[in-house]
């Protein structure tokens, strides 16, 4: 019995010796995501306007029904989104949206840092989705 | 009938049905793109191809072949399947497959048929379309490079139209579709083709960009213009109409509508809009709660006591709010009670009733299609019912029949095979109807079988030989000899007649004239003929059928007009109509509303009679609506709200019973349903239908073909000629209807304001040119007008649509058949 308890302890305090933990010292520390991970949502932008030609497709699949599109005709007869914005609050990072892009305007990047004070804050609109 | 197999299936269809329609019977669906129900079959796309066994195993297309007996038809195997995947691929080639842009997205037919057939890649490569929009036109766009030349959009302006925008130009891999010399739409503005396009290469203008088709709310409900009672189903985004849906399941017009029934809706969201009751402080109209104006109103009304007021109603109310508005005039005790200038339907109460003890048409629209001769009164019947125009326009291309319109101007309709206008001077149409109804007599071709007032009638018509009336009306003798031939040879005839505000005149005589004939030609109860008369507004005929004219005792508008301007009349309450701008003589009616002591008007917009108002209620729109409008073939249909009321506003019906209710009475609004069900106990054509009973049909009161109740010839008196170099013509103009649509952007976006239009002749011989701002003085009263010339009028004859409140083409037009004008510039 003893042995066996020797055993289990020698697990734990083989864990408690440097470079054994798993714990990453955040904020100071911060890990770099896979690339397949799915956070803030960004919208392509092009040389003088979004990518995103307003076709509707990214509100019309999100389950969360979180994501605002409203269409216009801008000054060369284009169509383009004079609305688009994310709830970030309600959406739940499926990335469908961006499966959904006809024109692959729409990408979701690594930051994952959304946390925020107002509610305001998490509507991501179009000017904040282009970078 | 023809027994066919069709994958298996053994089935039995009509002689005339092509393998197409006869699996869809069977319920067994073949892909199509340039087939369309009501055009005639085309070929033009091979996306329908079908194997039948009789012709070897060859690959023949559904939709044109007709079926034949024995015929053993397979609609897919590999082989099929393959050779579809390879006509979408050759479609595509050219194709610029623009869907995420595309307003058609999401109900394309080209990208359904690609999509189901799993076209990912395209084994072809070729040159893509670059052609550049056309976009001359503010309401259709159209955008080639979408095309996939199924050449609907020219056999439906067309065979249905008959206007012929368009057609077929070059060949091979050039061909495209193109407007006459390729130089842009420029046309009625129907929006038919926009409806039939399977692609996005035809598209409404007005709703670019705006949604995904997914995002609409649909809403079946009746068109709130004119008497033909199209179904529109309204497209609401976010509670605001966006677009008009095309839907030929439901309804009696087959998915056609007119220029403004599809283009015409945007004054429902117009930010005009009355939101909140208005009541007058010294002198100026503010915004009010509803109890105060209410109470200011039903103050009013008793301050008047019963005989001092007047109600003059609009005939685009719903059936329950007309039943509604008849209990409060019971409840404020006045039996002055009418609508529509009162005159104008007098050619059905007085006209058509006297003669078949009926107020009504007696056959419905469909049925004109099988008509073998149809006689259209007063000028372009095209222009007042479009719709209704193109069942005529059906009837005379796909079953010749013959058409005759008796008319002072060349319409549309002259135009079409075999039509002939029996051209007549100003306000001479009562003598050719006159002059007709004697040559059937005096040839013995009328059918005289339990006809009363047979002699009466012989001796009104003493000095209507056909020459006599030749001379009086210029028309030729023999043409009106040849059409009461025609006519009385025809086994199914329709005899069509338009009414409304701009056509006062004669209007009794003129209804009495129609049924004369519609009697001499035994049309009235006979299988597939009719005697129509079509009035102007969406509920016209439902205003006759509740009976909103003047009760026991009561005067009718004129009268009530008059007695107002004498002081007679204390009170008057004005529902629904701008009466300033689309009542005749607007001296008259002026007079009378300054004169008032106490002004209601209860409307949609600031109407420039609204202005005129001490309390002004704000009402609600077709769009807003729950309830009934009964069109000119007696067909009752479902008003549906689409929209919520903007503001504080009411629906009229809401605001009838909150007045009757002010009043002292203790009628409940308890729905449309329960008003329904009550106007059945009064009107006993409409208990043979419950509310929820209506179908998608509509339902017809009185039947398909109404019983006339007798048959009394009556004379009707000869109209004078109107003397003159110039006579001004008014009346409803194709783009628009009432005064309404003048706050409909689609409408104005073809005519915006009002005008006088010239015939060439006249127009060379003043040396007026289309624009030139020209002066037109007659009736003491001079208007500055723009100039159009156009083709329709003969010499001497000025047209110039009453619409427009600005132009003030009642000053001038006071109630008669033609006004002597003089022009000058
Ligand atoms: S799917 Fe892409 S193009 Fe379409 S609206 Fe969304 S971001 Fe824009
Ligand atoms: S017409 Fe159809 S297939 Fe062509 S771009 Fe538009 S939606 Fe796509
Ligand atoms: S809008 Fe009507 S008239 Fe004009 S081209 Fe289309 S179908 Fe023809
Ligand atoms: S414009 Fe539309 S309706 Fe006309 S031929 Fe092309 S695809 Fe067909
Ligand atoms: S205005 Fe008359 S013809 Fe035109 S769509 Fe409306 S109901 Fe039909
Ligand atoms: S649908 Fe039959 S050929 Fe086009």
């Amino acid at each position: 019995m003893f042995t066996a308890i020797a055993k289990g302890l020698s697990i734990t305090f083989k864990h408690m010796l440097p470079g054994h933990s798993t714990t990453v010292q955040y904020p100071t520390v911060k890990l770099k995501p896979s690339d397949r991970f799915r956070g803030l949502h960004r919208l392509v932008p092009t040389q003088d306007r979004e990518k995103c030609v307003a076709c509707y497709l990214c509100p019309t699949v999100c389950p969360a029904k979180c994501i605002t599109v409203e269409a216009a005709e801008n000054a060369k007869g284009e169509k383009y989104p004079r609305v688009y914005s994310i709830d970030l609050l309600r959406c739940i990072f499926c990335g469908y949206c961006v499966e959904a892009c006809p024109v692959e305007a729409l990408e979701m990047t690594a930051e994952y840092e959304l946390a925020n004070y107002r509610r305001a804050d998490f509507e991501f609109t179009k000017e904040r989705l282009l970078r | 009938m023809v027994n066919l197999t069709i994958d298996g299936k053994q089935i039995t269809v009509s002689r005339t049905a092509t393998i197409y329609e006869a699996a869809l019977e069977a319920g067994i669906n073949i892909p199509v793109l340039c087939y369309a129900k009501k055009l005639l079959p085309f070929g033009a796309c091979r996306v329908c191809l079908v194997q039948v066994e009789q012709m070897k195993g060859r690959l023949i297309p559904a939709c044109t072949t007709p079926v034949s007996e024995g015929m053993v038809v397979t609609t897919m195997s590999d082989e099929i399947l393959k050779v579809r995947k390879t006509v979408l691929e050759f479609l595509l080639v050219n194709h610029v497959i623009d869907c995420p842009v595309c307003d058609k997205g999401g109900e394309c037919d080209l990208q359904e048929l690609t999509y189901d057939h799993e076209v990912v890649c395209n084994r072809f490569q070729g040159e893509k379309f670059n052609l550049e929009t056309d976009e001359v036109n503010p309401l259709i766009e159209r955008n080639m490079n979408r095309c996939v030349l199924c050449g609907r959009c020219v056999r439906v302006c067309d065979e249905v139209v008959a206007y012929g925008s368009y057609s077929f130009i070059n060949r091979g891999f050039e061909t495209k579709i193109a407007t006459a010399y390729d130089r842009g739409l420029n046309c009625e503005f129907c929006g038919q083709c926009v409806s039939m396009c399977p692609v996005g290469a035809i598209l409404p203008r007005p709703f670019k960009f705006k949604a995904r088709p997914w995002q609409l709310k649909e809403v079946d409900t009746v068109c709130g213009y004119c008497g033909n009672g199209c179904t529109v189903t309204l497209g609401v985004l976010n509670n605001k109409v966006e677009t008009i849906r095309f839907n030929d399941k439901i309804g009696v017009n087959d998915g056609n509508l007119c220029i403004r029934g599809r283009f015409g809706y945007s004054y429902v969201n117009s930010e005009e809009r009355l939101t909140a009751p208005l009541v007058r402080k010294n002198g100026e109209l503010v915004a009010a709660t509803w109890d105060e104006a209410l109470q200011a109103v039903a103050d009013g009304f008793k301050q008047a006591g019963g005989a001092g007021l007047g109600i003059l109603s609009g005939a685009r109310l719903t059936n329950e709010e007309l039943f509604l508005l008849k209990n409060l005039a019971k409840q404020a005790g006045t039996a002055n009670l009418d609508h529509s200038g009162g005159e104008c339907y007098k050619g059905l109460t007085e006209g058509v009733a006297g003669a078949l003890g009926v107020a009504a048409s007696t056959g419905t629209f469909p049925q004109v299609e099988e008509c073998e001769a149809i006689l259209a009164i007063r000028s372009d019947f095209y222009e007042t019912h479009p719709v209704f125009g193109m069942v005529v326009n059906q009837a005379v291309k796909r079953n010749e029949a013959q058409l005759a319109i008796v008319a002072d101007k060349r319409g549309k309709f002259a135009k079409l095979p075999g039509a002939k206008t029996l051209l007549h001077r100003p306000g001479q149409e009562l003598e050719v109807l006159n002059g007709l109804a004697r040559v059937l007599l005096d040839e013995g071709l009328a059918r005289t079988e339990g006809v009363e007032g047979l002699d009466e009638l012989r001796q009104a018509l003493a000095d209507f030989s056909a020459e006599q009336v030749a001379t009086r009306t210029g028309v030729a003798a023999e043409a009106l000899r040849e059409t009461a031939r025609q006519f009385a040879a025809a086994k199914k005839s329709a005899i069509l007649l338009a009414y409304g505000l701009p056509y006062t005149a004669y209007s009794r005589e003129l209804g009495i004239a129609a049924a004369n004939l519609a009697i001499l030609l035994g049309i009235p109860g006979r299988d597939g003929s009719g005697l129509y008369l079509c009035g102007e507004k969406a509920n016209s005929q439902g205003v006759i059928d509740l009976g909103i004219m003047p009760q026991a005792g009561g005067l009718g508008a004129q009268a009530m007009l008059e007695a107002a301007a004498n002081g007679k009349l204390s009170a008057l309450y004005v529902v629904g109509e701008d009466v300033l701008t689309s009542y005749p003589d607007r001296g008259k009616v002026e007079k009378a509303l300054d004169k008032v002591s106490f002004l209601v008007v209860q409307d949609i917009f600031l109407s420039p009679t609204a202005a005129k108002a001490h309390v002004v209620l704000p009402a609600a729109s077709f769009a807003e609506k729950d309830g009934t409008f009964t069109n000119a073939e007696r067909r009752i249909q479902r008003v549906r709200p689409g929209i919520p009321l903007p503001g504080q506003a009411k629906t009229d019906g809401a605001i009838f019973a909150a007045l009757t209710e002010k009043l002292g009475g203790n009628l409940a609004f308890t729905g449309a349903e329960a008003i329904f069900a009550e106007i059945g106990r009064q009107v006993p054509a409409y208990a043979a239908v419950t509310f929820n009973g209506i179908g998608p049909q509509g339902f017809v009161w009185g039947g398909e073909i109404l019983a006339p109740a007798r048959r009394r010839l009556q004379p009707a008196g000869g109209a004078t000629a109107v003397d003159g170099a110039f006579q001004l013509l008014t009346g409803s103009a194709l783009y628009h209807s009432g005064t309404v649509s003048t706050r409909a952007k689609g409408p104005l976006a073809v005519i915006n304001e009002a005008y006088v239009e010239f015939g060439r002749d006249d127009a060379k011989a003043l040396d007026v040119k289309d624009g030139d701002q020209v002066k037109i003085s007659g009736n003491g009263v001079e208007l500055c007008l723009k100039a159009k010339v156009g083709n329709r009028l003969p010499k001497g004859v000025l047209f110039a649509p009453y619409h427009f409140a600005a132009a003030g083409i009642n000053r001038l037009y006071k109630g008669e058949a033609a006004v002597a004008v003089t022009v000058s510039k």
